[in-house]
């Protein structure tokens, strides 16, 4: 059961990445990266209670600190400098 | 899954390489380095994984994004 769920949360990231690579303008990628990070973190927690160990945890919890603080960077340069990745 | 993640993090480091907004090719490696973690956690080594969820995906990021902000964005060479 776990297994399959692992396998599920890989597919819906490769899904996100495809938008993270042929998505239109910078918002939409982050979207993609915040949505990509929230699927890592569910498949950190879950690969952490198949092996039953709780350091496992801790690479979930440090994740989640820094990866909001890369997509704050983003959303502020994205607020600084008005949008032009849409006119190419 | 090692070999998926592998072919992911392949199709992330040509984009990144091979797009002309710097900006979305930060994204592309804020993408790829959290693939890493997620290859390090899977061979069994958290204590690598830590470090690279947090260098890779936040400082390294954050440095970049401010780095495009102090100069140009677009890439002049493409």
């Amino acid at each position: 059961m776990l297994d399959a769920t692992q396998w599920f949360i890989v597919a819906c990231a490769a899904l996100a990445l495809v938008k993270l690579v042929f998505g239109s303008g910078a918002a939409e990628r982050l979207i993609a990266l915040n949505v990509l990070s929230a699927l890592a973190l569910a498949f950190l927690v879950i690969k952490g209670v198949d092996e039953g160990r709780a350091i496992y945890l801790d690479v979930a919890l440090v994740y989640d600190i820094f990866g909001f603080l890369g997509l704050l960077a983003v959303a502020r340069f994205l607020r600084d400098k008005p949008m032009d990745d849409d006119k190419e | 899954m090692v070999e998926f993640i592998l072919g992911l993090v392949v199709a992330l480091a040509v984009y990144s390489l091979r797009s002309g907004d710097l900006l979305h090719g930060v994204l592309a490696l804020s993408g790829l380095s959290l693939l890493c973690a997620m290859l390090f956690f899977l061979f069994e080594a958290p204590d690598v994984a830590i470090t690279e969820a947090a260098v890779g995906a936040g400082v390294s990021t954050v440095v970049y994004v401010w780095a495009i902000k102090a100069t140009e964005r677009k890439d002049k060479a493409q």
